[in-house]
C-alpha cells in the first residue's frame, strides 16, 4: 500500500491538516497584519498533494483505473477522480492563496486552514469510493468539515444561523442516503456499486424507494431544487474563499456522489434521464429567477450556482438518456470545470472588492449592488475580474462559461431527437434572463460617479490577493478560447460516466 | 494569402483593443492615436482580402468534437461585408477622435469598439456554424457596452441591456438552428448543410424549424418587426458607435445570416414569404414612427431599421444581389448620416431637431454631406441608394404579388417625407433656439467627405460586385450583370419613374403640409400610436414586469425558515417517487 501513489493522494492532505494546525497554533505570525504560519503551510501542502496527484495521474493514462485496497474496501482512482482531483487542486491552492491575506487576524486562523486540507481528503476519497457505504463515510466527512467552514465567524449570529441551517438539512439527507443504501444492500447483499448494478435489473417498490431517498439524500448537497434552500445562507456567510470551494468543487463533488450511487441502479430501467432532464431546468429557472431581484452580490452568486447546476443535471439527463450524448459527455465535465474557475474568480475578485471596501476597515456587512458603483476608477483589476467572471457566467463568448454551455447543449442533440431543440431552446431563455443579474453589476462597476465615500477611502490594491485573481482570470479567457487544454481530462471522465450508466 | 489575411484581420483589430485596454486613460492622445492606427491598419487589410475573393474554404485546425474546424470561407458575400465593418470602422474610430475628446473611460470605448470590428470580421469570414454564433454574441457583448458607455445615465443603461436582451433571445435562434445542423449533419461547415439540404438529407420538419430559428435570429439582430425596439433605444451610445454598430454593421448581421443560409432555405414553404411579410411590415411601421419622432438620432434609427426592411423584403422575393448591394449602399451613407448626426450634435448639444433649424448657412459642410447623405436615403438618382432601391423595387415587382409591389411603393413616399422633414427641420426654416454651433473640424470632416464620396460613386462598382459574388457563390444563383446592364434596366424601366414620382409626392406633402388637410382625427391617431411605437413599448414593459413579478413571486420560496427548508426535501421526495413510479413500474 505504501507505494501505491492513491494511498499517498488522500493521506498527505490529513497529515499536512495536522502539522499546519500545530505550527499555526504554537507560532504566531510575525505581526498583526502578516498571515499565520498554516496559510503558507497549507499552500506548500497543496503543492505537495500534486506529486502523488502527478503520480497517479500518471500511472492512470498508463495503465487505466489505479486500485487501493484496504481491507473490504476497495478505492478506485478513475477518470471521474482524476478531473474532480484536477478541479479541487487548482481551486483549492487558489483560495488559500486568497484567504492568506483575506483572513488576516481572524481568530483561530489555523482552524481555517487545517479544515480546507481535511475537506481535500474527504473530496478526493469520495470521488474514488467504489461501493455505496463507503462513499456515504466521505460524503459525511466532506459534510462535517464544511459546516464549521461554514460557520467560520462563529462570534456573528448570521453565520451561525446558515451553519446550523445547513447541518439540519444536511443531517436530514443523510439519514436518506443511509435509508436508501440499506435498501440497495437489504435487497442484493451487496455494497460494491458495480456489483449491486448487476444484480438490480428491473424495477420494484424496494428499488424505486431506494433511488428516491438516494436522490434526495445526495440532491440536498448538490443543491438540487427544492432542496437547495440551505445554499444561498451558506454561501452569503462563508468566508469568501469558503464560499468558492463550496459553490466551486463541493456541490459538484455532491453531484458525483449522487451519480456514483445512481449508477448501481442504472440497469433498473428507472426514467432517471428524464427525470436529471426535468430537474435540470426547474435548477436552471429558479435558480435564475431567485438571483434576478437580489441585491446582496453573494447571494446572487449563490442563486447562480443553481442555475449553473442545472446546466450540469441537464447534461447528465442527456448523457443518461442517449448514449449518443453520453458518447459526447465531456460538456458536463468541462462546465464543472470551468464553473470552479469562473464561481471561484466571481467569490474571489467580489471578496477582494468587499475586503478593501468593508471588511479591512472591521465592516462584516455583505457586498451589496449598490457598493460597487464606480469601484472600476479605484480597483480596476478587481473590476474587471468581477466583470469577466460576470459575463462568463452568463455565457457570453471569449470566455469559459460559453464553451462548456455549448457543449452541452451539443451533446443533446447528438442523438438527433427534434424535441431536444426545446430544451436548447430553454436553456438559451434562461442563459439570457440570467444576463438581468450578470450584466448590472457591471454597469453599476464601470459607472463614474461612485455610490458613497466609501470607496475613496478605501485601501489600494491587496498584493496577496491579486495572484489568484490574475491566474483565474487568465485561466477563464483561455479556457474560452482554447476548449481543447481540458479536453484530456474530461474525456476520460466521460467514459467513466459512460461505464457507469450503459 | 487569404490564409494569412484572414486571422490577420480578426486579430489586429483584438490585440489593439487589448494594448489599447494597458495604454489606459491617462494618455489620451496615445489612446486616439493607437485606435486609429489599429483601424486603419486592419481597413487596408481588408481592402487587399478583396483581391482574394474566390470559392475556396480555408480551413486551420479542429477545435475540438462539438465545435468543428476553425474554417474560413472566401466568398464575397462575406469578404465585402467585412471591408465594408473595417473600412467605416476606421472612419468612425478616426471621427471618435474629435467626438470623444476629454470623455472619461476613453481605454474601455476603444477596447470595445475595436472588439466589435474584429468579431464583425470573424462573423462574417467564418464558414462553421458554431464560430458564427461565437462571434456573433461577441458583436452583442460590444453592442451592449457600448450603448450603455455612460452608465451614470439611466437611460443609457437601459438602452444596452434592452439591446442585450434582445438580441442575445434572437440569438438562441441561431444556437438552435447550429446544433440542429450540427446534429443532423454531423458537421458545422455551412457548405456541407446546404449540400444536406438540397440533397434532401435533412428531414423537412427539423429544416423547417431550422429556417425559422434562423429568421428569429435575423429579426432581433437586424431589429426586424416584432424585435425592432431595441435599436432605437440604442441611440443612447456615442455617435460613432451608432454610425458604426447600429447602422453600418452588427444591425446587417440578421441579413446576411439569412443570405448565407438561403440556399438551403429557400425552398422551405413559407420560408420566404415570411421574411418578405417581416421586412415589409417593419417598413411601414418604423417609417411612420421616423415621421412623428423628434430626435435626431431616433429618426436615422428607425430608418435604419427601415432599410433594413428593404433588405429583408429583397431576400423575400428571392434576390440577394438586391438585398446585399442594398446593404452595401445603406451602409455607407447611414454610416455617413450618423456621422453628421455626430458632429451635429457635438457642437450644439442636443438631439431634439425642434430646437435646431437654419442650420445649412452656420454649418456648410456637415450640411451638404448630410443632404447628400439623406438624397440616397430617399432615393434620388444617381446615388446609391437609388440604384439599390430600385433593383429591390424591380425583384419584388417580378417575383410577389403585385399588392406587395404598391404597399412597396407607399413606403417609397414614407420614406421621402421623413428624410425631408429631417432636412428642412435641421438645415432650413428659422433657427428655433439659440444654439451655437460650428463646422466639423478636419478630423470629423475627413471621414463625412469620403463617405460622401462613397455615397455618391459607390454604385459604380456594380459591375464586380455583381461579378465577383455570382462567380463566389455558385450555389445561390446570383446573375451576373454589368453596370450598364443595370443602368439601361433601370432606366428603361417604367417603374422606376413610378418610384420617382412617389418620392416627389414625398417631398410635396412635406412642403404642402399647411395645405393639405392632415391635421385631422385620424392622422393625430396615426402620431400617438407611433408615438408609442405601435404597443412594442408597452408589450416589452409587460414582459419586463412578469419577469421581475415572477422573480419577486420565486424570491418568496426561499423563506429562511428551516421547517420549510426540510418540507422542500420533503416534497422533493414526493415527486421523485412518484415519477420513479409512473416511469419505472
Amino acid at each position: 500500500m505504501p507505494m501505491n501513489p492513491l494511498f499517498w493522494l488522500l493521506i498527505t492532505p490529513i497529515i499536512c491538516a495536522l502539522i499546519l494546525y500545530v505550527v499555526g497554533r504554537t507560532i504566531p505570525p510575525d505581526d498583526e497584519s502578516s498571515p499565520n504560519k498554516a496559510a503558507w503551510l497549507s499552500l506548500f501542502s497543496i503543492l505537495l498533494t500534486v506529486v502523488p496527484f502527478v503520480l497517479t495521474a500518471k500511472k492512470f493514462t498508463e495503465e487505466g483505473p489505479v486500485s487501493l485496497t484496504a481491507g473490504m474496501i476497495t478505492l478506485t482512482f478513475d477518470g471521474i477522480s482524476l478531473l474532480m482531483t484536477s478541479v479541487l487542486l487548482v481551486l483549492s491552492a487558489m483560495v488559500v492563496l486568497f484567504s492568506a491575506q483575506y483572513m488576516v487576524a481572524e481568530d483561530h486562523e489555523e482552524k481555517f486552514y487545517g479544515q480546507i486540507m481535511i475537506l481535500m481528503s474527504s473530496i478526493m476519497g469520495l470521488t474514488t469510493a467504489t461501493d455505496i457505504f463507503n462513499l456515504y463515510v466521505w460524503f459525511e466527512l466532506m459534510a462535517v468539515s464544511t459546516y464549521t467552514l461554514v460557520s467560520f465567524y462563529r462570534n456573528r449570529t448570521e453565520s451561525l444561523e446558515s451553519g446550523i441551517k445547513y447541518l439540519v438539512q444536511s443531517a436530514a439527507g443523510s439519514v436518506l442516503v443511509i435509508l436508501g443504501t440499506s435498501i440497495l444492500f437489504g435487497l442484493t447483499g451487496e455494497v460494491k456499486i458495480s456489483a449491486i448494478r448487476e444484480s438490480i435489473l428491473t424495477s420494484s417498490p424496494a428499488v424505486i424507494a431506494a433511488t428516491a431517498c438516494l436522490l434526495i439524500g445526495y440532491g440536498v448537497k448538490c443543491a438540487i431544487v427544492p432542496m437547495h434552500f440551505w445554499l444561498p445562507d451558506a454561501h452569503s456567510q462563508a468566508p469568501a474563499g469558503i464560499s468558492a470551494l463550496l459553490s466551486g468543487i463541493v456541490i459538484e463533488t455532491g453531484l458525483i456522489a449522487l451519480l456514483r450511487a445512481l449508477s448501481a441502479v442504472s440497469h433498473a430501467h428507472l426514467p432517471l434521464g428524464t427525470i436529471f432532464l426535468v430537474i435540470g431546468c426547474i435548477n436552471m429557472f429558479i435558480g435564475t429567477f431567485s438571483a434576478l431581484r437580489q441585491k446582496e452580490i453573494k447571494r446572487m452568486l449563490a442563486f447562480s450556482s443553481v442555475s449553473q447546476m442545472g446546466y450540469i443535471l441537464l447534461g447528465i439527463g442527456f448523457a443518461i438518456s442517449f448514449p449518443a450524448s453520453a458518447q459526447n459527455a465531456e460538456g458536463i465535465f468541462t462546465h464543472i470545470f470551468n464553473h470552479a474557475l469562473m464561481k471561484g474568480l466571481a467569490f474571489l475578485s467580489a471578496g477582494a472588492l468587499v475586503y478593501c471596501i468593508k471588511v479591512s476597515k472591521g465592516n462584516h456587512e455583505p457586498l451589496l449592488l449598490d457598493d460597487l458603483n464606480g469601484v472600476s476608477a479605484k480597483y480596476p483589476l478587481y473590476s474587471l475580474a468581477f466583470t469577466i467572471s460576470m459575463l462568463a457566467l452568463g455565457g457570453i463568448p471569449l470566455f469559459a462559461g460559453f464553451i462548456s454551455k455549448w457543449q452541452i447543449l451539443a451533446s443533446g442533440i447528438a442523438a438527433q431527437r427534434s424535441w431536444v431543440a426545446f430544451l436548447i431552446a430553454l436553456a438559451g431563455i434562461n442563459s439570457v434572463l440570467s444576463l438581468g443579474h450578470y450584466a448590472p453589476p457591471i454597469n453599476r462597476i464601470y459607472r463614474h460617479v461612485p455610490n458613497n465615500d466609501e470607496v475613496a477611502v478605501s485601501p489600494k490594491f491587496q498584493q496577496a490577493m491579486i495572484i489568484p485573481i490574475i491566474i483565474l482570470t487568465v485561466a477563464v479567457i483561455l479556457l474560452g478560447f482554447f476548449p481543447g487544454i481540458t479536453a484530456g481530462i474530461t474525456k476520460v471522465a466521460s467514459e467513466t460516466l459512460y461505464t457507469m450508466f450503459y | 494569402m487569404a490564409g494569412i489575411l484572414i486571422p490577420f484581420l480578426i486579430f489586429t483589430p483584438w490585440l489593439t483593443a487589448i494594448l489599447v485596454w494597458f495604454i489606459s486613460d491617462k494618455h489620451e492622445e496615445g489612446l486616439h492615436q493607437f485606435a486609429s492606427a489599429g483601424a486603419i491598419l486592419s481597413a487596408i487589410l481588408s481592402l487587399l482580402l478583396l483581391s482574394q475573393i474566390g470559392d475556396s474554404t480555408i480551413s486551420f485546425a479542429k477545435i475540438g468534437p462539438l465545435f468543428g474546424n476553425l474554417s474560413f470561407s472566401t466568398d464575397a458575400l462575406g469578404i465585402i461585408l467585412a471591408c465594408i465593418a473595417n473600412c467605416i470602422g476606421s472612419l468612425t474610430v478616426i471621427f471618435s477622435a474629435e467626438y470623444m475628446k476629454h470623455e472619461k473611460s476613453l481605454a474601455r470605448y476603444y477596447s470595445m469598439v475595436l472588439l466589435f470590428i474584429g468579431a464583425m470580421s470573424g462573423l462574417v469570414l467564418t464558414a462553421n456554424i458554431f464560430m458564427i454564433f461565437f462571434f456573433w454574441e461577441i458583436t452583442a457583448l460590444c453592442s451592449y457596452q457600448l450603448i450603455s458607455f455612460y452608465n451614470d445615465d439611466p437611460n443609457a443603461v437601459r438602452g444596452g441591456l434592452k439591446a442585450l436582451f434582445i438580441t442575445q433571445f434572437g440569438g438562441i435562434g441561431l444556437m438552435v438552428a447550429g446544433l440542429l445542423i450540427f446534429g443532423y449533419t454531423n458537421s458545422f461547415e455551412i457548405g456541407r448543410f446546404i449540400q444536406a439540404a438540397q440533397g434532401g438529407e435533412i428531414p423537412a420538419n427539423v429544416l423547417g424549424i431550422i429556417g425559422f430559428t434562423l429568421i428569429i435570429a435575423a429579426t432581433a439582430k437586424s431589429a426586424q418587426f416584432p424585435f425592432f425596439t431595441w435599436l432605437p433605444d440604442a441611440m443612447e451610445a456615442p455617435t460613432p458607435v451608432s454610425a458604426l454598430i447600429h447602422a453600418a454593421t452588427m444591425v446587417n448581421a440578421g441579413v446576411y445570416l439569412l443570405c448565407r443560409f438561403f440556399p438551403a432555405l429557400e425552398a422551405i414553404p413559407g420560408w420566404k414569404m415570411t421574411i418578405l411579410i417581416l421586412g415589409l411590415i417593419t417598413i411601414l411601421i418604423s417609417s411612420l414612427m421616423a415621421i412623428f419622432a423628434t430626435d435626431l438620432k431616433r429618426v436615422l434609427a428607425y430608418s435604419t431599421v427601415s432599410q433594413l426592411g428593404y433588405m429583408f423584403a429583397a431576400i423575400g422575393a428571392g434576390s440577394v444581389l438586391a438585398c446585399q448591394f442594398h446593404l452595401l449602399s445603406h451602409a455607407i451613407f447611414k454610416a455617413l448620416l450618423f456621422l453628421c448626426a455626430g458632429a451635429i450634435i457635438h457642437s450644439c448639444g442636443t438631439r431634439d431637431m425642434y430646437k435646431m433649424g437654419g442650420f445649412f448657412k452656420k454649418i456648410p459642410f456637415i450640411s451638404v454631406t448630410f443632404i447628400i447623405g439623406s438624397l440616397a436615403l430617399a432615393g434620388i438618382p444617381i446615388l446609391n441608394g437609388f440604384w439599390s432601391k430600385e433593383l429591390i423595387l424591380e425583384s419584388i415587382h417580378s417575383g410577389t404579388p403585385i399588392i406587395i409591389y404598391i404597399l412597396m411603393l407607399f413606403s417609397v413616399i414614407l420614406t421621402a417625407l421623413y428624410t425631408i422633414r429631417c432636412v428642412w427641420l435641421v438645415f432650413f426654416g428659422e433657427p428655433r433656439s439659440d444654439l451655437h454651433v460650428h463646422d466639423a473640424p478636419f478630423l470629423m470632416a475627413l471621414p463625412l467627405g469620403i463617405l460622401s464620396l462613397g455615397t455618391i460613386t459607390s454604385w459604380l462598382v456594380f459591375e464586380p460586385f455583381s461579378r465577383s459574388l455570382s462567380n463566389s457563390l455558385p450555389l445561390y444563383g446570383i446573375p451576373k450583370e454589368t453596370l450598364s446592364e443595370l443602368v439601361s434596366k433601370i432606366f428603361w424601366d417604367p417603374y422606376t419613374f413610378l418610384a420617382l414620382g412617389m418620392v416627389a409626392i414625398g417631398i410635396l406633402v412635406w412642403f404642402l403640409r399647411n395645405k393639405l388637410p392632415l391635421h385631422n382625427s385620424i392622422t393625430r391617431k396615426i402620431e400617438s400610436i407611433s408615438l408609442n411605437s405601435f404597443g412594442f413599448e408597452a408589450i416589452n414593459n409587460g414582459v419586463v414586469n412578469g419577469i421581475n413579478a415572477a422573480s419577486e413571486a420565486i424570491r418568496n420560496i426561499q423563506t429562511g425558515s428551516l421547517n420549510w427548508n426540510i418540507f422542500g426535501m420533503l416534497i422533493g421526495l414526493i415527486c421523485i417517487l412518484i415519477a420513479l413510479m409512473i416511469g419505472g413500474l
